[in-house]
């Protein structure tokens, strides 16, 4: 039974290192990486042997009502090879970026609890329990984006606060609600009970887990707390905000809240399109004015959830999978995009753009993997991204909605404009760099390489034989809100 | 030929530019001609064993694409032979590993029967372009390729969209690009149609998604500019409107007059532009832009002569466009310069190369009997023709832009008696002797100009009855072309050889000629006095209403990319000025949004 170590490794991994960690961060480094090459051998481990089954654990032996547990289908395996295939390359990049500010076992201690809740969000079966995670996810993301100390990275971190309590409040008014409604915190149970309840309840409760969750996946117009945020954070923190903490509690749990609990109904289907078609533009026309390329980076993971959101509203089979595949793949581009940001700061000393240049000789590493990066989120073949728009907007037209497949078109357009731009200032530039700070280490050229070469290969997956092995059982989890009822209580209950 | 036996000519070139990767430049460049030589010889294979599909009907090709196909073959060796000496040493590699990559991509595009695939290698082929733009030179090349991709790939997103529409149109979801159709009247009918005119447009070169072309030729490596902006992007681009207008769409007759009015705007706009140029390699550039106006008018109008007319064009134009672009590439690897001001009195150290870009320049300028002269008649009569089946207004609008067109062509003469006086004659700006370009490269303008010839010469005989005409027949489009007017090409060279005898004859009969030193004003003509090509036409510049449209597109008012990014910047700075930074707005933002999202799930849920 491998499901509780998601959330014992990194926890265990943070407490050992506050305890063992001695003023160098040597230790440190060596039980995170332990821990996360076993969270993501043991999540891959998972995830191909899971025949498409349904695993429930009770925590303790209570069973579901009383006690809480912890569920594991193809999505949220899914879900963990993405936490923790990032986290692992994320880890490798830190080590030198992270020492050439300082030589801190606190950063080590604070990134496993990041993990550690996020892993603990996609794993749990109960909301109240996912409520607790996400906390703890959040407040060591907000520690860490104001790991450097300067005053804007306080500022940014203090928005955050306020910003992520308020909607944590919205969601936890949700949460009683429900709670009120249907004696249950156990999502599968509420799933069955919810249909007995007042329909209008169910929609106001509805309204507000979208907008406190819609917040945490940094949608429009709950979108204004990512910029600061992801731009002040340490880049290999920013690529796991970016990357992954977005979608672990943001659309993860939209995922699981609106499909497998409320059955997709209409309404919020009709809200997620509409919300996902306004951050599509609206971020990235936000995204495309900006010089500091770590703030464009940020509002361009506003512009790209709103891709997935479109998708997931779009409920059918075929919208899912877009988001789904899209989900996967902006965590894989985007991160990738938050190490060359990140590199080319360790090199230059900046992030504006207008300061960058010449970089293709310099860096080639970097820049050779910033422009299959650029690439794959403008959408251009044969990489990631393109795939993953491209049946965004066949499902799109093919459910009759071919104008938010127009908007759809048109972000892909400004996406492209707007890393065209990145791509001619940061690094074909016209400034010539003689004396570069430091030149990125080996394992910080290994987190860029094998992120973009994922960049690549995971292009395959639309092909009919790996689809059906890899994305196919998570799009079937999702749309299948009796079998989850079924999987959950049929078992624990 | 086996209809497997397609998937080669996407195989080989690829698998050619995986091992140029490894290999020596020198082995890369033999195994390049190996591989493109035996492909040439397999387009021409499979003209005889048309239509061929592949058994998973992933693969196919018929008579158009078997067309497009062997030109883009011919092109590609041609110049392929042209490169193998004179690229840039440290772009070797790189170059010899795309050249390949792009001819697959190319092939890709025209081979493909599933429409999914038709956009990933139209996607590639605008990718590679953005790659050769990236190894162009010079302060601005990162600037052109940014601009480059930034329409070819935009224009891609438009090519998907209009394509998912046709197919959103099929009773049964299938992706087969020969049962794509959509009727006059659907609601999505014009949506579909101008989402695959933008991408048309883009990557041919049309206006109003034309600006890419004269900057990437200016700064991009100069075979690269043969390659594909006059080449092989424009047979892709003619050859997916010649697919919109015969097969994805019924077309309607105002359809059909809006890509003509584009048309003529194209070739006037452009040759307008292309006059003033003070650089050879932009003025060829807009010159390629406005020779996309005729292939738009002929294959855009739908009768069957311009149709034929219009394909013609576009095989004409890019085998005349690459002498012209390579001649000058030739000149400019022995000078080192392609302004106006910097050259000039080259013919003398350059003969072979001058030849070839006089051909070039009689073709393009629509000078019988060159080829260039056959195509553009046959556009004009069809057109003609097209008008007499109109209803009056449009007979009006038809006659206007066909005026624009031949006006655009006088101008195009106009614009390369500049080209050859700056570049070839003249005085020249007192630089050391000049050599001919090495055998590789004349050799390469050489075979183009010789096409330039035969095309026009053998025209009826040659590429109209042997290629043309049979995919006017596939498409169904007409059995037989029987052109109006009398026109043979070779009566009228006779009769040119005549004249030029009786001409020499004369000459040499009276032989009463007189060299003398030039003087100006009464003094020597030093080298500063030499009038370079620079202001070959500055009065035309200079005149009042001219004068206003020319500033205007000085300052970029006719360039839809900079319309645009000026457009996005204002809209982008309108937003951030609503994220001031403030904490207290953002909660407002969120609690608004809480409001709405309630608000609209209680009234319309409930």
């Amino acid at each position: 039974m491998i499901l509780p170590y998601f959330v014992i490794l990194p926890l265990l991994a943070a407490f050992l290192i506050t305890l063992l960690a001695g003023k160098k961060d040597d230790w440190a480094i060596t039980l995170a990486f332990m821990a996360l090459i076993s969270l993501l051998v043991l999540s891959i481990f998972g995830f191909v042997t899971m025949h498409e089954e349904t695993v429930v654990y009770s925590m303790s032996g209570w069973d579901a009502p009383i006690g809480i547990c912890l569920v594991q289908d193809a999505l949220s395996l899914f879900m963990l090879v993405m936490i923790n295939l990032i986290a692992l390359t994320s880890l490798c990049f830190s080590i030198q970026y992270i020492r050439h500010l300082s030589q801190d076992w606190k950063y080590y201690a604070l990134f496993m609890l990041l993990i550690a809740g996020m892993n603990g969000v996609v794993v749990t079966g109960d909301l109240f329990n996912l409520y607790v995670f996400m906390e703890i996810a959040l407040i060591s993301a907000f520690a860490l984006v104001a790991y450097g100390c300067r005053a804007e990275e306080y500022e940014a971190s203090f928005k955050y606060a306020v910003m992520g309590g308020l909607s944590s409040s919205i969601i936890l008014i949700g949460i009683a609600f429900t709670y009120s409604a249907t004696s249950s915190l156990t999502l599968a149970r509420i799933a069955e009970v919810l249909p007995t309840v007042d329909p209008r309840l169910v929609l106001w409760i509805g309204a507000l887990f979208l907008a406190g969750f819609g917040l945490k996946a940094a949608s429009m117009p709950f979108h204004a707390w990512l910029p600061d945020a992801h731009s002040s954070a340490p880049a290999p923190i920013s690529s796991m905000l970016s990357g992954v903490l977005i979608k672990a509690l943001g659309v993860y749990v939209l995922f699981r809240l609106f499909f497998n609990v409320f059955g997709a109904p209409a309404i919020f289907m009709q809200l997620l399109l509409v919300l996902g078609a306004l951050s599509i533009v609206l971020g990235v026309f936000l995204a495309i004015g900006q010089w500091d390329l770590k703030r464009l980076l940020a509002y361009h993971s506003i512009s790209q959830i709103g891709y997935i959101l479109l998708g997931m509203g779009l409920a059918t089979p075929l919208g899912i999978l877009g988001a789904v595949f899209h989900l996967l793949n902006h965590a894989l581009f985007k991160s990738l995009l938050f190490y060359n940001a990140g590199a080319v700061e360790m090199v230059l000393g900046t992030r504006n753009l207008r300061k960058m240049g010449k970089l293709a000789k310099l860096l080639p590493v970097t820049s050779g993997t910033s422009m299959v990066a650029s690439l794959s989120i403008s959408g251009i073949p044969p990489f990631n991204g393109f795939f993953s728009k491209l049946i965004i907007i066949i499902a799109a037209i093919q459910a009759g909605h071919p104008i938010f497949a127009f908007w759809a078109v048109l972000g892909s357009l400004l996406t492209l404009a707007s890393f065209m731009k990145v791509q001619r200032y940061g690094f074909y530039g016209e400034i010539e760099h003689k004396t570069p700070i430091m030149m990125p280490g080996n394992l910080v050229r290994f987190a860029m390489l094998t992120l973009a070469v994922l960049c690549v290969l995971s292009s395959l997956m639309v092909l009919p034989g790996i689809r059906e092995l890899t994305l196919d059982p998570v799009v079937d989890v999702i749309l299948n809100k009796t079998g989850y009822i079924r999987m959950v209580c049929g078992r624990a209950l | 030929m086996e209809p497997s036996a397609l998937i080669y000519f996407l195989v080989i070139p690829a698998a050619v530019s995986l091992i140029n990767l490894l290999l020596p430049v020198r082995a890369a460049k033999a195994l390049t001609v190996i591989a493109l030589l035996y492909l040439l010889v397999r387009s021409i294979h499979s003209l005889s064993h048309l239509p061929l599909l592949s058994e998973c009907g992933l693969w196919g090709a018929d008579r158009l694409a078997a067309f497009v196909l062997l030109f883009v073959h011919i092109l590609s060796l041609v110049i392929l032979v042209f490169s193998l000496k004179g690229v840039r040493s440290e772009i070797q590699r790189a170059f010899f590993v795309l050249y390949p990559l792009t001819v697959a991509f190319c092939n890709g595009v025209l081979l493909s029967q599933h429409t999914i695939a038709f956009i990933i290698f139209w996607g590639l082929s605008g990718l590679s372009l953005y790659f050769f733009a990236l190894m162009g030179q010079g302060d601005s090349y990162s600037q052109t390729a940014k601009k480059t991709f930034i329409i070819i790939g935009g224009s891609d997103v438009f090519l998907i969209f209009g394509f998912i529409l046709l197919a959103a149109r099929l009773p049964v979801k299938e992706w087969n690009l020969s049962a794509l159709q959509m009727q006059s009247g659907d609601p999505l009918y014009y949506l579909a149609f101008f989402s695959l005119l933008i991408a048309v447009l883009a990557k041919a070169g049309g206006f109003p998604l034309h600006s890419w072309v004269p900057d990437f030729s200016k700064t991009s490596p100069i075979e690269s500019t043969a390659f594909l902006p006059s080449s092989l992007d424009k047979l892709l681009g003619i050859f997916l409107l010649a697919r919109m207008m015969t097969a994805f769409f019924a077309v309607e007759l105002i359809v059909k007059m809006i890509i003509i009015s584009i048309g003529a705007i194209t070739v006037v706009g452009a040759v307008m532009m292309a006059i003033m140029q003070p650089n050879a390699r932009r003025l060829l550039g807009y010159s390629t832009v406005s020779q996309v106006g005729y292939m738009l008018m002929g294959v855009g109008s739908g009768n069957p002569i311009a149709f034929a007319g219009g394909l013609f064009h576009m095989v004409n134009h890019t085998l005349y466009k690459s002498n012209l672009f390579l001649s000058l590439g030739s000149v400019e690897k022995q000078t080192g310069s392609s302004e106006f001001r910097d050259l000039g009195g080259i013919a003398k150290g350059m003969p072979l190369t001058f030849l070839m870009a006089l051909i070039g320049s009689l073709a393009i300028s629509g000078i019988p009997p060159f080829s260039g002269f056959y195509s553009k008649w046959m556009i004009y009569q069809g057109l003609l023709e097209q008008t007499k089946t109109l209803p009056a207004g449009y007979q009006i609008w038809m006659l206007i832009c066909l005026l624009l067109a031949i006006f655009g062509s006088a101008l195009t003469l106009a614009c390369f008696v500049k080209f050859l006086h700056a570049v070839f004659l003249g005085r020249n700006p007192g630089r050391e002797k000049i050599h001919e370009a090495p055998a590789n490269q004349w050799l390469a303008t050489g075979i183009f100009a010789l096409f330039c010839i035969v095309f026009g010469l053998f025209a009826a005989a040659l590429p109209l009855k042997r290629l043309i005409i049979p995919v006017l027949a596939e498409l169904g489009i007409a059995a037989d072309l029987s052109l109006i007017g009398y026109y043979d090409p070779l009566l009228l060279t006779g009769l040119f050889a005549i004249v030029f005898l009786i001409g020499w004859v004369v000459y040499r009969a009276t032989r009463v000629v007189r060299y003398d030193e030039i003087y100006l004003g009464g003094m020597a003509a030093e080298t500063r006095f030499r009038v370079s090509g620079v202001d070959f036409y500055r009065e035309i510049r200079q005149m009042p209403l001219l004068q206003t449209i020319y500033t205007a597109a000085e300052k970029k008012y006719c360039d839809i990319y900079e319309l645009g990014s000026k457009g996005t910047f204002f809209f982008s700075g309108i937003l951030q000025k609503l994220h001031p930074g403030l904490l207290q707005w953002y909660l407002f933002y969120i609690l608004l949004g809480l409001l709405l999202l309630l608000l609209i799930t209680i009234n319309i849920g409930g």
